[in-house]
C-alpha cells in the first residue's frame, strides 16, 4: 500500500531526518513548518496521515488538528510532542487524533503507527464509498 | 408493592406454603380463591371417579363439566397475568421516560450553567471596554492596554464556550467505529506514558499489569485510547498526593477487560447511577464539564462493550472497560 504523509513541525532538522527515514521505507512525505502552510498543502493534495507537532509558533498543533478534522476528516492525525502534557493529550484524543506520541519516538514504533493510521484511513474511505 | 402501613408478610400457619408460592400480598387478598384452586380439582376428580362406578353417563357429564371449569379458570388466570404484565411494562416505560426527562433537564441545566459563566464575564469585559473607549473619546488617556486586556479576556471566554459546544457535539455525534487489530497492551502502555509525568508531579504511582501474552483485539484504536486516557485522568484527579493507580488488562475467550483502579476518594452511593449522565460532575464549577464519563460510556457502547464501576466512598474505585473479543455486528 502506498502511503503519503504530511509532516508539520517547526524544527526543520527533525523534519529532514524523519523525511529521509520515511522515504527509505517507500513512504511519500511532504512537509510544512507551520499550520497555514500545512493547510495549503492539504487543499492541493490528499494525505493519508498527518503528523503534527503540538507546539508551533502561530497556529499550534491543536488548532491545526481541529482544522484538519473539520476540513479533511479522512486524513488521520498523529500528534507528536516533546512536551508530555496530560491536558493536551486528552484534548488531542478528544478532538479525534489517531494517536498521541511522545518525542523522542522510536522510529519503528512511529512507522507502525503511521501504517495503522493509513490502514484506518483506507477503511474509512472504503466505508464512505460504500455508503454514498 | 405492599401497602406502607400493613405489617410485612405474616401468613398464618397453613397458609405458609401458599404465601411462599404466590407472594404474601396475593395470599392476603385472594385467600379464598387460592384455597378453592387447591381444593376443588381433587374434590371434582374424586367425584368423577365415584360417579364412574355409579353411571358412566353421569361420569362423562361430570368430567365435561370439570374440564369446562378448568378451562374457565385457566382463561381467567391468563387474563389477569397478561394484564399484570401490561401494567408492569407501562410502569417500566413511564420510569424510563421520566429518567430520560430528568437526564434532559440535567443536561440543559448543565449547558446553561457552563455557558452562562463565560457569557457573564464577556458582558462585564465588554462594558468595561466600552467605558474605557468612551473615556478615551472624551479626551482621556490614550492608553488602550486595558481595552486590549478586556478583548483578550473576551476571546478566552469565547474559546471556552466553543470548547463546551465542541465537546457536546462530539458527545452527540455518533462516530462509527473502525475496526482494526489493536495491540491493547501497547495501547494502554502508550496512554499510561502520557499520564506518568503528571502522576509523578502529584507523587502518585501508576502501575501497569499487562500480561505479555495479551491477545490483540479487533476494535477502534483511537476511540479506545480516548476511553483509556479519560479513565486514567479521572483516576489521577480522584487520588490525593501519594495515591496509587493501577491499570490492568486481561482476556478470556469471550472478552477483554481493561481496568483502572485508584485508591482515591471513591464514589458516593447516591452518585453511582448518575455517573454517566452528561454534565454530572462533583468537581467545583468551571473545573469539569461532566462530559468525560458520559462520552466514554457512549464510545464503549458504540464498540459493543460496557463500562463497569465498582466503588465504595472513601475506598477508591475501579472502572472496567469490557469489550467483546468477537465484535458483534455494529450498527
Amino acid at each position: 500500500m502506498d502511503i503519503n504523509i504530511l509532516l508539520v513541525d517547526d524544527e526543520t532538522d527533525f523534519v529532514e531526518t524523519l523525511t529521509k527515514r520515511f522515504r527509505i521505507r517507500k513512504i511519500q512525505v511532504a512537509s510544512a513548518s507551520n499550520g497555514p502552510d500545512a493547510l495549503k498543502l492539504l487543499e492541493d493534495q490528499e494525505f493519508d496521515v498527518a503528523i503534527l507537532d503540538v507546539r508551533m509558533p502561530g497556529m499550534d498543533g491543536m488548532e491545526l488538528l481541529r482544522a484538519i478534522r473539520a476540513r479533511h476528516p479522512l486524513t488521520e492525525v498523529i500528534m507528536l510532542t516533546g512536551h508530555a502534557s496530560l491536558e493536551t493529550g486528552m484534548q488531542g484524543m478528544n478532538l479525534g487524533a489517531y494517536d498521541y506520541v511522545l518525542k523522542p519516538a522510536d522510529f519503528d514504533e512511529l512507522l507502525d503507527k503511521v501504517r495503522r493510521a493509513a490502514e484506518r484511513k483506507a477503511l474509512n474511505a472504503r466505508a464512505q464509498q460504500a455508503g454514498s | 408493592m405492599p401497602g406502607p402501613n400493613r405489617p410485612a408478610a405474616s401468613p398464618r400457619r397453613g397458609g405458609g406454603l401458599f404465601s411462599r408460592a404466590t407472594g404474601a400480598r396475593i395470599w392476603r387478598e385472594h385467600r379464598l380463591v387460592l384455597w378453592l384452586h387447591f381444593l376443588v380439582p381433587p374434590l371434582l376428580a374424586a367425584l368423577v371417579v365415584a360417579a364412574t362406578f355409579a353411571s358412566p353417563a353421569l361420569a362423562a357429564f361430570l368430567a365435561a363439566l370439570v374440564l369446562l371449569l378448568a378451562a374457565c379458570s385457566a382463561r381467567g388466570l391468563m387474563t389477569s397475568l397478561s394484564s399484570a404484565e401490561e401494567a408492569k411494562n407501562s410502569l417500566t416505560d413511564q420510569l424510563i421516560q421520566s429518567q430520560k426527562l430528568a437526564a434532559v433537564g440535567e443536561l440543559s441545566a448543565g449547558i446553561a450553567h457552563e455557558i452562562n459563566n463565560p457569557i457573564a464575564i464577556i458582558a462585564q469585559e465588554a462594558q468595561w471596554a466600552t467605558h474605557l473607549l468612551d473615556q478615551a473619546a472624551s479626551g482621556g488617556g490614550q492608553d488602550f492596554s486595558e481595552v486590549r486586556d478586556s478583548l483578550r479576556e473576551i476571546q478566552a471566554q469565547v474559546d471556552r464556550c466553543g470548547n463546551i459546544t465542541h465537546k457536546l457535539l462530539d458527545f452527540a455525534r455518533k462516530r462509527e467505529p473502525v475496526l482494526q487489530e489493536v495491540d491493547v497492551a501497547r495501547l494502554v502502555d502508550d496512554m499510561a506514558r502520557l499520564v506518568d509525568k503528571e502522576a509523578s508531579y502529584k507523587n502518585v504511582t501508576l502501575t501497569r499489569d499487562l500480561p505479555q501474552d495479551l491477545p490483540t483485539l479487533r476494535t477502534d484504536a483511537p476511540l479506545l485510547r480516548q476511553v483509556v486516557l479519560n479513565l486514567m485522568t479521572n483516576a489521577l484527579h480522584a487520588v490525593d498526593k501519594g495515591g496509587r493507580i493501577s491499570v490492568t488488562a486481561q482476556a478470556t475467550d469471550e472478552r477483554m477487560d481493561i481496568s483502572v483502579t485508584d485508591n482515591g476518594c471513591g464514589i458516593a452511593q447516591e452518585n453511582m447511577d448518575k455517573l454517566f449522565n452528561p454534565f454530572f460532575t462533583t468537581k467545583p464549577p468551571g473545573q469539569g464539564t461532566g462530559l468525560g464519563l458520559a462520552l466514554c460510556h457512549n464510545l464503549v457502547l458504540g464498540m459493543g462493550g460496557a463500562i463497569l464501576v465498582e466503588s465504595r466512598e472513601g475506598q477508591g474505585a475501579t472502572f472496567t472497560v469490557r469489550l467483546p473479543r468477537q465484535p458483534r455486528a455494529l450498527a
